[in-house]
């Protein structure tokens, strides 16, 4: 059974970016994504406000080996 | 020149093997060409790992690199050893099909920093390998220039992206192969091929001329033998480059000073957190012999839990798939029937990601590596996991375009890897045992931001106390 989620999904992927479905093998992973929006139902609230893309490359520098 | 070395003998030299007998003048690098091109000659219309094999040119190069020893000259630490890289990484005036049909006539503009750096060592390239088109499986299928075969078994797939690079490295077709690796590419086929890859730390290496895929997850980096091949490739090919303004600019250690074989003390954390949940049997038996391994060296094992997986999990699935949908739009507008159906399809699904979502999994990187560093790395020196949770599959059980309902067995391949893209964390896998078919396995190690020694110091430990990756498939 196809979760409702694939044809209004088709629909706003083919109206935001204008790719239409290319086979049914995309429509299969649409599929898949009803589990990913579940695991990231789960997520809510975790950001914090002050979250920013940048402190990734920052934790890189500042989680280094400490010197022993 | 020394005793004399028989051609198949000189195949299955590791790179630095092959590049300290050139540097002592045990053996001429016209010869080491001519064991890999016979090798290729013989057994590589099986395997299909070669797209482009630049036969003359490398003799060329060889005799030159003959010619300059013999005269006396400054020869570099790769000075001599044929090597071949995936068809994604640019030189100039040369074709780079980046494994696909919309790229078959591309010919690149400008030559890829690693490549120049490459050049520099004194490495011979002797063309472009077969990968998974625009790097975008874990498998090795390729509709255009025809799937890679595993050479352990020619029915199982060799892992991707970097199909062609892990199976000509087990093949004996060649020393090294640069990979890329952006959800597990260089991994995956080095642990189901049975060879050795590293994936570095983000940033580590300049992408400079090198076909992207995820700007926030792409990753160069070698398929080689041994964790002290990796060790020197890394060395003379990471660092800041001025044409990549994101590379890093940490210094650059000498990693293979750090291979002692001296791991005693050495804090190993086995992150029992879905890292093993599901794993198969023969899998989980290898895993548990190798920590045994690293034991018997003086590591000492300890169990930890990881509870910032689900969240890694949930936003890896994010990045790469935005990031890709975004590149690839233009193509997948105009041309999509030019893609094969599993690459298609998993871009597909990337344009209905909402952008508010993409932000958020960026923004939610650094404290996720806060935590897992928290979690797994403080109190530890390296985290170990299998590299792949499954016995190798068959090409034909992940064969999308041939079956959609091969989805999950296909997404599943990369499950071990892909979180330590999303983490930037430095991560080798090496071979550590074999399955009841024959197959291989293999053991991942991961350590913090830029420890690449330490990762590289573990797994030659665990290289010196085993004999896995010294094994070749019979062809």
């Amino acid at each position: 059974m196809e979760p409702e989620l694939v044809v209004p999904t088709m629909e706003a992927i083919g109206r935001w970016s204008g790719v239409s479905l290319p086979n049914a093998a995309a429509r299969h992973g649409l599929a898949d994504h009803a589990a990913l929006i579940a695991e990231l139902e789960a997520l809510r609230g975790t950001m914090v406000f002050e979250d920013e893309p940048s402190t990734f490359e920052a934790a890189l520098r500042e989680l280094q080996e400490p010197a022993r | 020149m020394n005793a004399p070395v028989s051609t198949s003998d000189l195949a299955m030299l590791s790179m630095t093997e092959a590049a300290d007998a050139f540097a002592a003048g045990e053996v001429t690098a016209t010869a080491l060409t001519q064991a890999c091109l016979a090798r290729i000659d013989a057994f590589d219309a099986g395997v299909n790992s070669v797209i482009r094999l630049d036969r003359d040119a490398a003799l060329e190069t060889a005799g030159a690199a003959d010619a300059a020893r013999a005269a006396g000259k400054p020869l570099g630490a790769l000075a001599g050893v044929p090597m071949m890289h995936k068809d994604m990484y640019y030189r100039a005036g040369k074709v780079s099909t980046c494994g696909s049909k919309i790229r078959r006539d591309f010919v690149a503009p400008k030559t890829a920093t690693v490549l120049q750096r490459l050049d520099a060592a004194g490495a011979i390239d002797m063309g472009a390998l077969n990968m998974a088109e625009f790097a975008q499986n874990p498998t090795g299928h390729n509709a255009h220039f025809g799937d890679c075969h595993n050479p352990w078994d020619l029915a199982y797939c060799t892992g991707g992206s970097s199909s062609g690079s892990g199976a000509g490295v087990a093949a004996r077709f060649f020393y090294a192969a640069l990979g890329s690796d952006t959800g597990g590419s260089i991994r995956l086929p080095a642990t189901i091929c049975g060879v050795t890859g590293l994936k570095a730390t983000q940033t580590r290496v300049p992408r400079t001329g090198v076909m992207p895929l995820s700007f926030s997850a792409d990753n160069v980096g070698p398929l080689v033998r041994t964790a002290r091949d990796a060790a020197r490739f890394l060395a003379l090919t990471a660092g800041h480059c001025p044409g990549d303004a994101t590379s890093a600019r940490e210094p650059v250690p000498d990693y293979e000073a750090a291979l002692s074989g001296d791991i005693r003390g050495l804090r190993v954390a086995v992150c029992e957190t879905y890292f093993l949940e599901g794993a198969d049997a023969p899998v989980a038996a290898a895993f548990e012999t190798a920590l045994l391994a690293l034991a018997a060296r003086g590591a000492v094992i300890t169990r930890v839990k990881a509870a910032s997986m689900r969240a890694i999990n949930a936003y890896t699935a994010l990045v790469s798939r935005v990031e890709g949908a975004a590149i690839h739009a233009n193509w997948m507008r105009e041309q999509p029937q030019d893609y094969a159906i599993h690459l298609s399809s998993r871009l597909y699904g990337g344009y209905a990601i909402p952008a508010h979502l993409y932000v958020e999994a960026l923004s939610r990187r650094g404290p996720l590596l806060r935590q897992f560093v928290a979690e797994t790395l403080t109190g530890f020196d390296v985290v170990a996991t299998p590299t792949l949770k499954t016995r190798v599959p068959t090409l034909a059980e992940t064969d999308i375009d041939a079956d959609p309902e091969n989805w999950g067995r296909f997404m599943a391949v990369s499950a071990n890897t892909r979180p330590f893209n999303f983490l930037g964390l430095p991560t080798i896998s090496l071979p550590c045992g074999f399955d009841e078919r024959g197959l291989p396995i293999g053991l991942q190690l991961a350590a913090r931001p830029f420890a690449e020694a330490t990762v590289l110091r573990a797994a030659d430990a665990f290289q010196q106390e085993t004999d896995w990756h010294r094994r070749a498939p019979a062809l």
